[in-house]
C-alpha cells in the first residue's frame, strides 16, 4: 500500500500518468480511499487552472509591431 | 570598410526561414520570459537575444530537434545569463522541510491539505498565485511556467533545460509545494 507522502509526491510531480502500471494502480487505489490525497489532486488541478488565467494576462502583450522590431534588430 | 551584419551574412534562404521562425515563435518566447518573472522590457530584450543566437547557430540547428524546443533552450540559457548579471541568487530552498513537515514518519498526513470543497475559485486563486510565483526560486518558476503556462510535457522541458525528466518532476513538485504553502498562507480555502 502506498503512503500519502508517496502518492502526493507523485501527484505533485505530475508523473502519475507516465508511471508504471502497478504504480498507477497503487495511486488510484490510494486515492479512492484517501480524501486528503484527493484534496491534493484537486489543489493541483486548481493551481493548473489558475496558472492558465495568469498566463492569459500575458496574451495582451507584447505591443503591436513586436516581430517587426525584432527583425529590425536582427538586420541592424 | 563597411561592416557586414549577421543578417546580411546569412543567405536569402536562411533570412526567409528566420523571418518565418520569428513570426511563429517570438510572441510565445516573449510571454515565456514574462512568465519567468522578467519585466516587459527585459522580456523583449531576451526574445531579441534568443533570435540573435538562433541566427548565429542556425547551421548547427537544422534538423536536430523541434525549432520551438531549440528556441526555448536558448531562452533558458539567456535567462540564466541575465539573472547572473543582475546577481539574483536564490539561496533559499527550504522546500523539503515544508513538504516533510506535513507528514508523519509512516508517510501519513500530519497536516492534511485544505479540503477540496473549501478551495476558492480559479480566478481568486490566480490573483494570489501571481504573487506567490514571484517568491519562487528562478529555476522552479521556470519549470512551473514551462509545464503550466506553455503546457510543455516533462520530456520537452527536460530537452529545453538539458536535464533528466525525473529532475524536471522534482523541480515541478518543489514549485507546487511552495505555491501550495504560499496560497494556504494567503488564506486559500479559508471561509470568507
Amino acid at each position: 500500500m502506498m503512503t500519502c507522502k508517496e502518492v502526493s509526491t507523485l501527484v505533485s510531480m505530475g508523473e502519475v500518468a507516465s508511471a508504471p502500471v502497478t504504480t498507477r494502480m497503487g495511486v488510484w487505489m490510494h486515492l479512492a480511499m484517501c480524501r486528503h490525497c484527493r484534496a491534493v489532486r484537486r489543489q493541483m488541478a486548481l493551481i493548473g487552472r489558475a496558472a492558465r488565467l495568469v498566463a492569459a494576462a500575458f496574451e495582451r502583450e507584447p505591443s503591436a509591431g513586436f516581430e517587426g522590431r525584432l527583425l529590425d534588430h536582427l538586420r541592424s | 570598410m563597411e561592416e557586414t551584419s549577421l543578417w546580411q551574412a546569412c543567405g536569402p534562404a536562411i533570412r526567409r526561414r528566420s523571418r518565418e521562425v520569428v513570426n511563429q515563435h517570438a510572441r510565445r518566447l516573449y510571454r515565456a520570459a514574462r512568465g519567468m518573472g522578467f519585466s516587459s522590457g527585459d522580456a523583449e530584450d531576451l526574445a531579441q537575444d534568443v533570435f540573435v543566437t538562433f541566427l548565429e547557430t542556425i547551421e548547427r540547428f537544422e534538423g536536430r530537434s523541434e525549432v520551438g524546443t531549440w528556441l526555448f533552450g536558448i531562452l533558458h540559457h539567456k535567462a540564466q545569463e541575465r539573472r547572473r548579471a543582475h546577481s539574483r541568487e536564490d539561496l533559499r530552498d527550504a522546500v523539503d522541510e515544508v513538504f516533510e513537515g506535513r507528514f508523519k514518519a509512516d508517510g501519513s498526513w500530519r497536516e492534511p491539505p485544505i479540503p477540496a470543497d473549501r478551495l476558492v475559485a480559479a480566478n481568486q486563486t490566480a490573483e494570489a498565485l501571481r504573487e506567490c510565483l514571484s517568491g519562487l526560486p528562478d529555476q522552479h518558476r521556470e519549470v512551473f511556467q514551462l509545464r503550466q503556462f506553455q503546457e510543455l510535457s516533462a520530456a520537452e522541458v527536460s530537452r529545453v533545460l538539458g536535464c533528466t525528466i525525473n529532475h524536471v518532476g522534482v523541480m515541478f513538485h518543489r514549485a507546487r509545494v511552495q505555491l501550495r504553502a504560499c496560497l494556504e498562507a494567503k488564506g486559500w480555502g479559508r471561509s470568507r
